[in-house]
């Protein structure tokens, strides 16, 4: 298992994108409360905080600007997330990645509080233009701030946070301030964002209006199929400023919860995945698996117990040391897809039917002790169960193959397994395609991770 | 390909053949046809696919397969699917391992020689003029001099030894066994192909089974159907062809395929099937033609392609590089042979989910012995064969009951490896080890497979014992040919799409003969 450089570092960190008028230091406090726990990180957008002066607020120069900004430091698992604006932003920076079409790797959940949503943002006309009049004549006025915060607050700030909250809206450019309004909330993003299949959180507050927690499943249930909402009561939109502590510990368990399952991918093979030798569809298909399992799955062709127990096999036929990906999950959601290898038994109805028809099969006969099950799964492969039931010996053990292979194949499908056997071909991509130039035994080329073993060549030896 | 520019026929026009499937046994016909002036339409069940469409990710990467579902059942069920089975426009050329081996004349021969199976109703040096028109075609790179074979040239110089390759040569050294690196239908220089534009030189990213990224590796999709759009034909890419009509006669008159769910008929003056060893009987038997004396869908055969795989020092990584760089062909009639015919040895080099399935598969394995295999996998290096498999009463292709997303019934498979597949496969398991433990291996590890579809609807002299003549040609509808290996009417060592693709240049010749 890949080892954390420190042992006192939290185990993932969290990047955060600021609200309209706010700045990375708007993320202070929940990151504070988190500390250990959860290693928070607030990015300033062009127009905001410490990049006030930036020229171009658009919402594609503020994606390109937070891609660039994860290129350089997002490594190991880490998440993504958004405040109101920065809700919208986070959204197209994740789909890009689960695209493959950022030069990153390693996304494994989002954090969104009161988000404004990849479709245009529903806010009333009169206050757009109230709030775009307070940018007409350059910056924001203090009275102006003042009112933003009273209509954004549902009870007052501490007075730190207040002055915070001040000073960043009276900082923001005021072509910024606009470029959000005028366009960037506009913009219908839904197509290109899709459906982002990972997890999420949202945190929205019940004293918020359009963007409150009881509008946000409405909007983002179909952009987000996993997201847990969490409603914030005497909350208002100004989440991170008003209910730090509250957020946090939300996060706190999210992260337990939902983010930190399953394998790591080591930083130098996610370096290689989000590098220029691995094709955009190739990066997109291995952030996907990368993403953490549902913990909550819902089998879509197996019932519950069947899923259990489908685990249970998966847990005996591929073992895997430290965090394990959910094998039984990801084949039912394949057969689901109507996924199979081209052919099947003749003797075995359709893959769904068997599936279901086996693990009953199995089920009759299973030990409550997992000491015990090792010995029945091997008489059932090998083909001299005494179970009875819908399949017969011959049949539940041809099953059993298909089943075994099934697993085995999602297991080496998520890239920390390509890792664990040293298997890089899936970087022989980019413009001019490159494929291997060292080919012989005990060697590498100097691109390779070091642990797919042998020594690179070098001088008039390579 | 210039799809923009290409010609198209109307449905209500009377087109001179259609042809059914765009792969080895189609596309050669079709552009060789067409360069004589036909009016041809080739069909195909799959789509296009541009280079940026393929992807060396295992998973993603069975698009260019054909992956609806089909049924095996026997002692042995060969396994379809990747293993075997192309869908595109290019057939099983955009997946194929492009391993290249020319068609051994004592195989084309078997039953003169053995008394067992079928002797080819071809003239051996006809077929092997083909054979080396294929090669020119689509560029064939290999060594020059050929051990088995001196008057033998090739144009291009061999794909690079990769590490598999160079620990099998290491074995054969120690035993005495002759090998030399494998002719491959891939490119080592680029080459200027006709009608298509530049192909590049192999990037040895192992990927072949992927689809080539590079074009360096040929399929019918950079050669030959290129061509024929440049000669007149029209492909329709994603038209499963379910239905043929007949006139009054007993003539096929017209097909009839189903195009975005729209049924489609064209009516042409002859037929020609090119879906291969599992389609082409398919749809005979759902059609109910070309059968009257029962023979289609008999005699299915697949090859023996046993592994051995060695466990070395060092890192082998034989996903690197052309995945079957070495071949040796002494095993092609060993002295000690208990059986008839012989098989072809190439080393191996594999991805990591092909090998995963045939540890589970081939070698049974689950549990804490198949992940450690896994982690073990960088450290092996394989050894397979491609050995002969000869006709059996019991071993062929029936419908099912279930029908597919066309509504036509499914195939059903039935292979049982035979006493002379048996005898092959102890032999050439013995080989293999002694060639890997002679290489140095710490341990080794048998694994069963069989591959390619062939046979089904065998090329026969005698009408009563196969489906079509000579010629190609249907013994009981005379405008009705079949081009593909479904027709081998023995199995024949050698990989089969070089000796399909000449088979389909000698079939357009006879076709154009007949017509003449």
């Amino acid at each position: 298992m890949p080892v954390r450089e420190r042992e006192d570092m939290p185990p993932v960190t969290l990047y955060l994108l600021h609200a309209l008028g706010a700045s990375s230091g708007s993320f202070d406090r929940v990151a504070a409360h988190l500390d250990a726990r959860v290693r928070v990180e607030g990015i300033d957008l062009p127009g905001f905080g410490a990049l006030a002066d930036a020229p171009d607020s658009s919402l594609e120069t503020t994606v390109d600007h937070v891609v660039a900004h994860l290129a350089r430091h997002a490594r190991g698992r880490w998440m993504l997330g958004g405040h109101s604006m920065g809700g919208k932003i986070t959204a197209l920076v994740a789909a890009r990645i689960l695209r493959g079409d950022a030069p990153l790797s390693g996304l494994s959940g989002l954090v969104l509080m009161a988000p404004s949503p990849p479709r245009p943002e529903p806010m009333d006309e009169e206050r757009r233009a109230r709030m775009l009049s307070w940018a007409a004549d350059g910056s924001l006025s203090e009275q102006d701030a003042e009112t933003f915060i009273d209509q954004n607050t549902a009870e007052p700030l501490s007075p730190d946070a207040h002055r915070e909250a001040l000073a960043d809206l009276q900082r923001t450019s005021p072509s910024a301030w606009r470029a959000w309004l005028e366009t960037g909330s506009r913009v219908d993003a839904s197509a290109e964002v899709g459906m982002l299949d990972l997890p999420v959180l949202v945190l929205a507050g019940t004293d918020d209006d359009d963007l409150g927690a009881a509008a946000q499943p409405g909007l983002l249930a179909s952009v987000y199929p996993r997201a847990r909402f969490v409603a914030l009561d005497d909350t208002g939109h100004v989440i991170p400023l008003e209910r730090a502590s509250e957020a946090a510990d939300a996060i706190a368990r999210f992260v337990d919860d939902e983010v930190l399952l399953g394998p790591v991918v080591p930083d130098d093979w996610a370096a290689l995945i989000a590098g220029d030798r691995v094709d955009a569809r190739v990066r997109g298909v291995l952030n996907r698996r990368a993403v953490p399992d549902d913990r909550g799955y819902a089998p879509e062709v197996l019932d519950v117990a069947q899923l259990t127990l489908l685990r249970e096999i998966a847990d005996l036929v591929v073992p895997q040391d430290g965090p394990a990906i959910d094998l039984a999950a990801r084949v039912d959601a394949q057969l689901a897809r109507g996924e199979g290898d081209g052919w099947r038994n003749a003797d075995l109805p359709p893959d769904p039917e068997a599936y279901r028809a086996g693990l009953d099969t199995l089920a009759a006969v299973w030990p409550t002790d997992p000491a015990e099950r090792g010995e029945v799964l091997r008489a059932a492969i090998d083909g001299t169960t005494d179970a009875t039931g819908p399949l017969d010996a011959t049949r539940l053990k041809a099953w059993l193959e298909d089943a075994r292979n099934d697993l085995v194949r999602q297991w080496l499908a998520h890239p920390a397994s390509m890792a664990r056997v040293g298997y890089d071909g899936f970087a022989t991509g980019g413009s001019p395609l490159r494929g291997y130039v060292e080919v012989r035994l005990g060697r590498r080329e100097d691109w390779e991770p070091a642990g797919v073993g042998g020594t690179v060549a070098t001088g008039d030896a390579a | 390909m210039n799809i923009e520019r290409m010609q198209t026929f109307d449905t209500a026009e009377t087109v001179d053949v259609v042809v059914v499937g765009t792969g080895a046994g189609g596309a050669p016909l079709t552009a060789e046809l067409a360069r004589r002036g036909l009016s041809v339409v080739a069909l195909e069940a799959g789509r296009h696919f541009a280079l940026d469409d393929l992807t060396p990710d295992e998973t993603d990467a069975v698009e260019i397969n054909w992956m609806s579902e089909r049924l095996s059942g026997g002692d042995d069920p060969t396994a379809f699917g990747p293993n075997n089975s192309g869908r595109g426009v290019g057939g099983s050329m955009l997946h194929w391992g492009a391993f290249t081996p020319r068609p051994d004349r004592r195989d084309l021969a078997l039953r003169t020689e053995t008394g067992e199976g079928r002797d080819w109703p071809v003239d051996p040096d006809e077929l092997l003029s083909y054979v080396e028109r294929v090669e020119g075609d689509i560029g064939v790179s290999g060594p020059t001099p050929y051990p088995w074979d001196p008057s033998r040239t090739y144009a291009y110089g061999p794909a690079r030894r990769n590490a598999p390759a160079n620990l099998v040569a290491r074995g054969c050294d120690a035993l005495g066994v002759r090998w030399a690196d494998a002719p491959a239908a891939v490119l080592t220089r680029a080459r200027l192909q006709d009608h298509h534009g530049e192909r590049g030189a192999c990037v040895n990213c192992g990927e072949c089974h992927q689809g080539c990224r590079t074009d360096a590796k040929a399929s019918t999709a950079n050669t030959y159907l290129p061509a024929a759009v440049a000669a007149g034909a029209e492909i329709r890419a994603e038209a499963m062809v379910h239905g043929i009509e007949l006139d009054a006669r007993g003539r096929v008159a017209a097909v009839v395929y189903r195009q975005d769910g729209v049924d489609v008929r064209q009516r042409c003056r002859s037929l020609v099937l090119a879906g291969g060893g599992v389609e082409t009987p398919r749809l005979l038997l759902h059609t109910g033609l070309a059968n009257d004396n029962g023979q289609v869908g008999r005699n299915f055969l697949a090859h023996g392609a046993t592994q051995v795989w060695g466990r070395f020092d060092e890192p082998v990584r034989g996903h690197r590089g052309y995945p079957s760089s070495l071949i040796s062909e002494d095993m092609m009639r060993p002295a000690d042979a208990d059986f008839a015919g012989g098989y072809l040895v190439q080393s191996l080099g594999v991805m990591p989910l092909t090998f995963s399935t045939t540890l589970v598969r081939g070698g049974g394995l689950w549990g804490r012995e198949l992940m450690q295999r896994l982690e073990q996998a960088r450290f092996m290096a394989g050894i397979g064969i491609n050995a002969e498999c000869l006709p059996s009463d019991d071993n062929r292709l029936t419908l099912a009951d279930e029908t597919d997303e066309f509504g036509i019934p499914r195939a059903r498979v039935t292979f049982t490896a035979g006493e002379n597949e048996k005898a092959l496969d102890r032999h050439a398991t013995a080989f293999m080890l002694r060639v890997m433990e002679a290489a140095g291996a710490r341990e080794t590890m048998v694994l069963a497979r069989t591959a390619h579809t062939i046979g089904t609807c065998r090329m026969s002299a005698d009408p009563s014992d196969g489906v079509v003549d000579a010629d190609g040609r249907s013994h009981e509808i005379p405008n009705l040919w079949i081009c593909d290996n479904s027709v081998f009417p023995s199995a024949i060592a050698a990989n089969p799409a070089l000796t399909i693709m000449a088979l389909s240049l000698r079939t357009a010749d006879r076709f154009l003969a007949a017509a003449a």
